[in-house]
């Protein structure tokens, strides 16, 4: 065996990258040096993950309060209220590229004239898919916008996608994986320039008119969720005392740790998520459709640009689908018809499709409907090591049959 | 952490992990495949009486009862808090439980000192100490007891009620024991996995046992001792056959059992367990099945008087199988006429005249139930009898059901005599019948020869330390 690791990050790895002219970060590689989600490095996510929804001190109150000039009683108290009217939820993103999952989305398609009520099982068949870790209700050009992590394409083709490919109802589905994760939910994740890295993108503008365009989060509030999503560096966003004190875990530890998790080797984000559906806000989509003959370059300088729109709430750029990328912003504070025409402006841009999503069903594995119960019941899944083409292959737990059919 | 002495204020309160009146489960899920879901599910399933509160600082619902964001805002007393949470969270957890006054803590959490983190484990512990708050575990199955229809954990069964009390560092060996407690009829009077044991040791788990009523015969499975004098000192005020298993004495296992449940063998050898088991007066089983065997005997069973034991068979061969067994334990076999002169006579009229009155006595294979009655009656009416092994071995003419209520009955009849009756039943589904309808009746029964014969040389075995005791 090799002596070399290729630790991600590490010269041996940009090395390897150079003479092999091949940068992994496509679907479904397994980089060394990852860490599972559970391991002890990322024990602060994981204390923070468990705890804030009781100790709003988990977080760095005073760095909160330093950068809003709120006081620390306060920020903790509308932190507070904030997760108990379950309008935010602290999640993670994995950078599911070096973990060795694709990230798949599929775009559906019914049927015009379909009824209601049939859309209505599709709305309980995705929402209950402990596979689909990520999806959007929509209204539109498509009707829905979903996405699972998966390692085996067919895996996702004959279990989460066969059973209702043929419903008579649809008239089709499209996948649109993952080749660059640029920003979900106002965040800038891996897919940017290193400076733009974790960056909390909103304008002056936008910011006045998402305040007044809904009642629940106020001035004060957003300047919270603002601060601790804009961290320099992800450790200033926690009180380390405090997790060591409710863990018992060593504080300086888990920092160490963290910092260099999601600050140097970009394993994972960790971010506050704003529940538009609970805030009455909606979510307007854009499916980009670039000509197939563009350069791959210069569609990436295309959506490069996109990057620098503060108005994007969620920027995911595609690869091997029918489609470039899919950007949403909020209907309520953005000219959506201008945004619209703006990206017809590209002469590379073939085709927009336009839809808008009131609802999401899952926050990557966390799921969001508090209709059924079930907010924030995290349910990871994985195809790892299952053939799901075949019905009676083993399965792991969560992979087999949604709750609620159980 | 060591245990030096058994503490009164943790045997008084493991009563509430094995009868509690109310349950915090705290990890509580809403999902029916995570542990969390699956502890307040089996509290159900099983018939539990008391309350369950689940808590779940983000659910306002779990199996459809009310969840507490945390133990404190819990409106009830807790006897039991049981922790089905990440490792993360139990540091916590265990403030909580100490402000709530709660009786006893359960921990299953992995991910302690078995991995490392010794330091944090000990802290908790020492903090629990601090505030007399019993904690067993980390790193464990549950527990609960059939006389209550109590399942606390992750376990999918619920033995049989019997009188072994099952104490095990194994949640793994735990389980398929309350498994073979369905299959085969194995009997218990609680259970017990103890993980970690981080505070709550094996040493107070057999006082309790050796005051609990149901429980008749203590078996515990040991990965290892943090404080032998201490377990000692526990079973040598236990007046109840203890049996035990020691694992983790063998070079690899050696390091298996700490990355298992943090179990320190290093410098310890098998000699010195033996000596330990010497001292504590109990009785060590070398195999899993032996452990099982030996303790259900004891459960059921008096033990003998003495080695004058006396076999009747329908089958030579078994017969020859248990005397040569009983030889190689260190008990062998006496002739029946050496035990009681006049008993071959008194037997012989039950058997044809190819049987054998030696020992084992062989009433051959055409015997009926009459010779089966006959035999047996005259062997354990006999005063110079200290004990009775039965064995059939189904022929064309055996009607084994019928033998089988012989034996019962039999049994039933002279229990008084305090003389101990095990059968061994060698054959197909017949005989498998027939051993589960001898257990439910109180008496051991296996499907081989050296089983039984494992089962008879424990029994006398306990009766020799017991007079070495007085």
């Amino acid at each position: 065996m090799s002596d070399m690791h290729y630790t991600l990050g590490s010269d041996q790895s940009l090395a390897w990258k150079q003479i092999n002219c091949f940068p992994p970060g496509g679907y479904g590689y397994a980089e060394p040096g990852i860490y599972a989600t559970d391991a002890a490095e990322c024990a602060a996510y994981n204390v923070v993950k468990s705890f804030y929804q009781i100790y709003p001190e988990v977080w760095n109150i005073d760095y909160v309060a330093k950068e809003t000039g709120l006081k620390e009683e306060d920020i903790a108290k509308r932190l507070r209220r904030l997760y108990d009217e379950h309008l935010i939820m602290f999640v993670m993103n994995p950078n599911v590229g070096v973990y060795g999952w694709g990230l798949y989305y599929w775009v559906v398609k019914l049927k015009e004239g379909t009824d209601p009520k049939v859309k209505e099982e599709f709305i309980k068949w995705y929402q209950n898919k402990d596979d689909i870790c990520t999806g959007y209700l929509t209204e539109g050009d498509f009707d829905f916008f979903n996405g699972d992590h998966m390692r085996v394409l067919d895996n996702l083709l004959s279990d989460v996608i066969g059973p209702w490919k043929n419903h008579p109802a649809v008239d089709h589905v499209h996948l649109c994986p993952i080749r660059g994760d640029v920003r979900e939910s106002m965040v800038n994740q891996w897919h940017v320039p290193e400076d733009k890295y974790r960056n909390f993108v909103i304008s002056d503008e936008l910011r006045q008119k998402f305040l007044k365009a809904q009642t629940k989060i106020d001035k004060d509030d957003f300047a919270i969720i603002e601060a601790l999503n804009s961290t320099k560096s992800i450790a200033d966003m926690f009180n380390f005392a405090k997790l060591e004190e409710l863990s018992g875990l060593d504080g300086e530890q888990m920092k160490k740790d963290i910092i260099e998790v999601v600050d140097k080797r970009k394993l994972m984000i960790l971010q506050i998520y704003i529940n538009y559906r609970a805030l009455g806000l909606s979510l307007q989509m854009y499916l980009v459709r670039m000509f197939q003959n563009v350069p791959s370059y210069r569609k990436q300088e295309i959506v490069s640009e996109f990057m620098n729109m503060p108005e994007f709430v969620d920027i995911f750029q595609f690869g091997d689908s029918f489609y470039d990328c899919l950007l949403s912003c909020y209907a309520e504070i953005n000219d959506i018809d201008a945004i619209r025409k703006k990206l017809e402006n590209y002469a590379e841009i073939e085709e927009v499709w336009v839809a808008n999503s009131k609802r999401q069903f899952r926050r990557w594995t966390a799921r969001l409907d508090d209709e059924n119960g079930y907010w924030e019941e995290c349910v990871m899944t994985d195809d790892f090591l299952q053939d799901w083409t075949d019905p009676n292959s083993v399965r792991c737990p969560f992979c087999k049959e949604a709750e609620e059919d159980k | 952490m060591r245990v030096e002495h058994p503490r009164e204020y943790v045997i008084n309160n493991l009563q509430y992990a094995l009868n509690p009146k109310s349950i915090a489960v705290v990890g509580g899920s809403r999902y029916s495949t995570k542990v969390g879901y699956k502890v307040i599910d089996g509290l159900q399933t099983w018939g539990y009486q008391g309350k369950i509160y689940p808590v779940n600082p983000r659910a306002d619902l779990v199996a459809g009862r009310k969840a507490y964001k945390t133990v404190k805002d819990i409106p009830d007393e807790i006897d039991l808090a049981f922790l089905a949470v990440p490792a993360h969270i139990v540091k916590s957890v265990l403030e909580d439980c100490v402000a709530k006054k709660v009786k006893i803590v359960v921990i299953a959490t992995s991910a302690f000192k078995e991995i490392g983190r010794g330091k944090l484990q000990d802290e908790l512990t020492q903090y629990c100490r601090d505030n007399k708050l019993p904690l067993i575990g980390p790193n464990l199955v549950g527990m609960g007891s059939p006389y209550l229809n109590f399942n606390c954990g992750f376990i999918p069964y619920l033995p049989i009620k019997g009188p072994v009390a099952m104490i095990s560092q194994s949640g793994a060996n735990l389980l398929a024991a309350l498994g073979t407690s369905q299959k085969d009829h194995f009997g218990m009077s609680f259970f017990v996995g103890l993980g970690n044991k981080a505070d709550v040791d094996f040493c107070e788990f057999v006082a309790y046992a050796g005051r609990d009523e149901h429980s008749k015969c203590l078996a515990i499975y040991i990965e290892g001792l943090d404080c032998p004098e201490a377990f000692i000192e526990a079973c040598q005020s236990v007046d109840k056959p203890i049996v035990t298993i020691k694992v983790g004495g063998s070079k690899i296992g050696e390091k298996a059992a700490f990355a298992h449940t943090a179990s320190e063998n290093a410098g310890t050898n098998d000699a010195m367990y033996d000596e330990i088991f010497e001292k504590a007066g109990a009785i060590r089983a070398t195999t899993w099945q032996e452990f099982l065997d030996v303790s259900m005997a004891l459960g059921m069973q008096p033990a003998p008087k003495g080695d004058n034991i006396v076999m009747i068979t329908n089958g030579g061969g078994s017969g020859l199988l248990s005397c040569d067994h009983f030889e190689r334990v260190g008990m062998p076999m006496h002739e029946l006429v050496e035990i009681s002169p006049s008993l071959p006579g008194r037997i012989r009229a039950y058997m044809p005249m190819f049987g054998s009155p030696l020992n084992p006595v062989d009433i051959s294979g055409t015997a009926s139930p009459v010779q089966y009655k006959g035999a047996f009656t005259q062997a354990i009416r006999d005063p110079n009898v200290h004990g009775i092994l039965g064995s059939i071995c189904p022929t064309a003419v055996t009607d084994v059901p019928a033998v089988t209520d012989i034996v019962i009955n039999i049994y039933d009849t002279y229990k008084h005599l305090g003389k101990p009756f095990i059968m061994e039943c060698q054959g197909g589904e017949e005989c498998q019948e027939a051993i589960m309808k001898l257990r439910d009746h109180g008496i051991p029964a296996y499907p081989t020869a050296e089983q039984a014969v494992n089962a008879m040389h424990a029994l006398y075995k306990y009766g020799q330390m017991k007079n070495k005791k007085k």
